[in-house]
């Protein structure tokens, strides 16, 4: 029999990269690039700091993997920066995080993200990331490299040195060199996810330069930072028994009692003095301190909490982009000649609270786009997911809803088509993402619904636009109509009669009294159309 | 006013298209000098308006009508008519004729010459089509009476004892002696009213076959020679020149006349029954374009057994099959020719037709006996003995 040995972590992750967003080249400079961008924007935010990110990805030579470029990938903050001591941990040790497990509606959940990134520059390149930092305590920033100590999930320190930064106080600059390809547009393209990125992240200012491309800047368009609502604790309900179990690890030698008021939203000693009469638990078993439960016990406790009508959680914990932020965003993704934006009131999907904002809009240049494709840009936490598009929960909802009935053209069960830009943003502090590498939202029922009344909301608007539209058209038409064709007839009808001038002209008199009438009325409906849309 | 020349003599006293013309614009350009909306009226030519009564024998107008009234939507349509109307009568005056599409192009070029004519330019044939269609229908006169001929399509017809008179518009006259053609083809023009006939020996019969092909095969292989009769290849759907031609025949020669055709929903709905009562969408001209008296020959579901004859499956998932099929529902529940009482034996061979779902084309009497070529002619000869017919 083979000898059984224990992996650390880091060890796990290294070989299983594909899991954590590195299946592919491509996917690969993306994930580098978002690992690192959400990592800024979380630190920014939670500093109160307004971010201004600058961003380069240039290809330098031939990659060692097959069909691969070397590609480097340099990323600057003007964030808090991280001191000397976490820096390693930040980007050299999986599990790593001040947010694993807060219940917060924050970009990074869990510590893997950017680890991995250094994990990959390193197997592919033999080096890990290149950091310089300074916090506003430090006289000079730091350099340094680190590395993956695989074996046992650490930091490694390598060349490091003091210096000195000219005028910025504080911020943060990784370089990332790994074997990639760069792909700019489409579905899993970097300008798409930059542009998702500054759509739901108004506050941000960002620059960026893509290989041989002309440097772009985006400015900010609001100087609201927005304030993440501290952590709530996840609800009973939402977990299953294994969770239930591991969770009790993290809080120690509490009792049980302690643990359920303390360690879950909705657990009162009134809640627990209800479940366990109900449930016939003996207060020595609610005394009793965690390490000395048994499995059976806790299948007990947690079974009695299933059973118990509990109240839905609080729904002041999720992070709301808000519809003014979003109308002053959406100009940043191209010319927009028309846009509607909702943000739904915070719901309760799943026992977990959620917000859906959707943002709406019709683009006069598509830039080279498919015209007739509509670009769906799906957001978790103000992230976007590119990938494994067809089973998320977010797509789901875009194709339940019968967008012909809003004037769009749509096949049956799929998504519409049009010049138009579709984003919804979902933030909760507790998505269930189908994976680690968080491309894909669950669809659970209650969910996709809450997605899809959101969605009937902004087509709503959107169809009220439609409709001014074409009796504008229709008034134009009208108009046209008018001035085109009434002459045509007056002559036609004078040189069969053979009448004379006079009754020409009279005639013309009398159908522009007749066709002016129709063009009042035209206005009208006009005006009446405008108004709805108000 | 000039006199008119119409090249279409019509049986009913022609009608003057010069003076209605003038007095429905007279009328239009008095309305609006008094800022009245003018309208254009016309009969409503669809099946929800046709009336069959089979002592009549073929579809009439009902009293539903299309009235177009000025408006913004409808300035356009209005200004359309008006013009291409000039230039019929500019032709009626100068005794020309044209086809639909010739019209669309003079129409055309009247428009390129006038830049203030552009906005009523015809982007594709279709839109003069059904402008002259509005005229038609609006004036109650036949195409040809605006001297706008159709291409001439089927018809083509042989015989051994029939003599044509053709009226010629300038008249003069031509004689053509059918029996001279060998196996060449008279083929009738649109204009079959103008037509006189006569028959060198009593004619016994004539058979209007729905394929040309069919028509052509068994006058080759002698029926014309062996039987004093007249052949007519129908083309498919017949056209107003065949249905005109058959109600020629049928009228001046008074002899029985038989329709042979495939055994299949569409051969009997848009084929036989258009040339027996002709059709919803030109109820004004039935009158003329109809052969009431025709009787259909077969293919007939009794000969398929009596001759053992191949027949296809029509199957559902074919989208034409299947409509096809939906259309024939449709005709035994609205149409108002399968729902007289006279023809309950055509729309009994419709119920059969649907509820076996197979067809039998008008070929498939080749397969009796494959050696002998006249087998076809025997048969379609025995039937009309034997009053095999509907």
């Amino acid at each position: 029999m083979s000898k059984i040995k224990t992996s650390s972590t880091a060890e796990y992750f290294s070989k299983n990269l594909q899991q954590v967003g590195f299946s592919s080249p491509l996917k690969a400079v993306l994930t580098t690039l978002k690992e690192a961008v959400d990592n800024s924007l979380d630190a920014c935010e939670d500093s109160g700091i307004l971010p201004h990110i600058k961003i380069n990805i240039s290809k330098i030579g031939k990659g060692s993997s097959r069909n691969t470029d070397l590609i480097k990938i340099k990323i600057e903050d003007n964030g808090p920066g991280l001191s000397v001591q976490d820096l390693p941990a930040v980007f050299g040790e999986y599990l790593a995080s001040s947010k694993f497990g807060k219940g917060q509606c924050s970009r990074g959940q869990q510590g893997i993200g950017i680890s991995a990134a250094t994990t990959w520059a390193q197997l592919t390149n033999a080096t890990g990331v290149c950091v310089e930092s300074k916090t506003k305590n430090m006289q000079q920033a730091v350099s340094m490299v680190i590395d993956v100590d695989i074996k046992n999930n650490k930091g490694l320190v390598k060349k490091k040195t003091s210096i000195k930064w000219n005028k910025k106080k504080h911020g943060l600059k990784a370089s990332f060199v790994i074997d990639g390809r760069v792909q700019l547009n489409g579905d899993g393209g970097l300008i798409t996810y930059l542009e998702g990125t500054s759509l739901v992240n108004p506050h941000l200012e960002l620059d960026y330069t893509l290989l041989e491309n002309d440097p772009v800047s985006v400015k900010r368009v609001s100087d609201v930072i927005p304030k993440v609502p501290p952590p709530t604790l996840p609800h009973p309900h939402t977990m299953k028994l294994g969770e239930f179990i591991t969770y009790s690890h993290l809080y120690g030698k509490i009792s049980l009692s302690k643990f359920l008021k303390t360690g879950f939203s909705r657990i009162s000693d009134a809640t627990i003095k209800e479940i366990s009469k109900k449930n016939k638990i003996k207060s020595s078993l609610l005394n009793l301190s965690l390490p000395k439960l048994l499995d059976s016990d806790f299948k007990k406790v947690f079974e009695a909490l299933q059973e118990a009508t509990l109240m839905n959680p609080q729904t002041n914990s999720v992070l709301i982009i808000g519809e003014k932020a979003l109308e002053q965003s959406i100009h940043r993704i191209g010319d927009v000649d028309f846009f509607s934006v909702v943000t739904r009131k915070p719901r309760i999907c799943d026992f977990k609270p959620v917000v859906i904002e959707v943002a709406m809009a019709r683009l006069n240049d598509t830039k080279g786009k498919d015209e007739n494709s509509l670009q769906l840009l799906r957001f978790a936490n103000r992230v976007p997911l590119q990938f494994d598009k067809s089973s998320c929960a977010l797509t789901k909802a875009v194709e339940s809803v019968n967008w012909k009935a809003y004037g769009l053209q749509q096949s049956k069960n799929s998504v519409p088509s049009g010049p138009y830009v579709l984003a919804i943003s979902m933030t909760s502090p507790f998505i269930k993402f189908k994976n680690a590498s968080k491309e894909t939202v669950d669809a659970s029922e209650e969910l996709v619904e809450e997605i899809r009344k959101a969605l009937i909301q902004t087509g709503q608007k959107l169809g009220r636009y439609i409709r001014k539209e074409k009796k504008e058209f229709d008034l134009e038409r009208k108009i046209q109509h008018i001035e085109k064709f009434a002459p045509i007839l007056v002559n036609a009808l004078v040189k069969i009669t053979k009448a004379p001038i006079k009754r020409k002209k009279k005639a013309e008199l009398g159908l522009m009294k007749i066709l002016g009438r129709d063009a009042k009325n035209a206005e009208a409906e006009l005006t009446q159309a405008k108004e709805k849309l108000k | 006013m000039a006199k008119l020349k119409s090249v279409f003599k019509m049986n009913h006293a022609q009608k003057d298209v010069g003076k209605l013309a003038h007095a429905l614009c007279d009328t239009m350009l008095k309305d609006l000098e008094g800022a009245k909306r003018p309208t254009l009226e016309a009969v409503k030519c669809s099946l929800d308006n046709a009336i069959y009564n089979s002592k009549v024998g073929f579809f009439t107008p009902g009293d539903k009508r299309v009235k177009t009234e000025l408006n913004v939507s409808s300035v356009q349509k209005m200004a359309r008519s008006v013009f291409l109307l000039d230039i019929f009568l500019e032709n009626l005056k100068a005794g020309g004729v044209n086809t639909k599409r010739e019209v669309y192009y003079r129409a055309k070029g009247w428009i390129k010459k006038d830049p203030k004519l552009r906005p009523i330019d015809f982007e594709v044939q279709e839109e003069s089509d059904s402008i002259i269609s509005f005229l038609c229908d609006a004036l109650e006169v036949y195409r040809e009476e605006l001297n706008c001929v159709a291409n001439d399509r089927g018809g083509q017809t042989y015989s051994q004892q029939l003599i044509v008179t053709e009226n010629l518009p300038d008249g003069t006259k031509a004689h053509i002696d059918l029996g001279s053609l060998g196996t060449t083809p008279f083929q009738p023009k649109n204009r079959p009213q103008s037509f006189s006939l006569k028959m060198k020996s009593k004619i016994k019969f004539c058979l209007v076959v729905e394929s040309e092909g069919t028509a052509n095969t068994l006058v080759t292989n002698g029926i014309t020679k062996r039987n004093n009769c007249i052949v007519v290849g129908a083309q498919g759907v017949p056209s107003n020149g065949v249905r005109g031609w058959v109600k020629t025949i049928q009228d001046q020669l008074k002899i029985p006349v038989f329709f042979f055709g495939d055994l299949d929903a569409y051969t009997l709905q848009n084929i036989y029954r258009t040339l027996k009562s002709g059709s919803a969408a030109s109820l004004i001209r039935n009158k003329n374009f109809c052969a009431p008296d025709v009787k259909f020959l077969g293919v007939l579901p009794e000969d398929v057994k009596k001759y053992d004859l191949d027949c296809y499956s029509v199957k559902e998932k074919d989208a034409s099959e299947a409509r096809s099929l939906k259309k024939a529902r449709d005709a035994l529940q609205n149409d108002p020719f399968f729902k007289d009482a006279k023809n309950k034996k055509l729309s009994q061979v419709l119920k059969w037709l649907l509820k076996n779902k197979i067809r039998c084309e008008q070929q498939a009497l080749f397969s009796v006996d494959p050696k002998d070529i006249t087998v076809p002619e025997k048969i379609i000869l025995d039937k009309i003995k034997n009053k095999i017919y509907i």
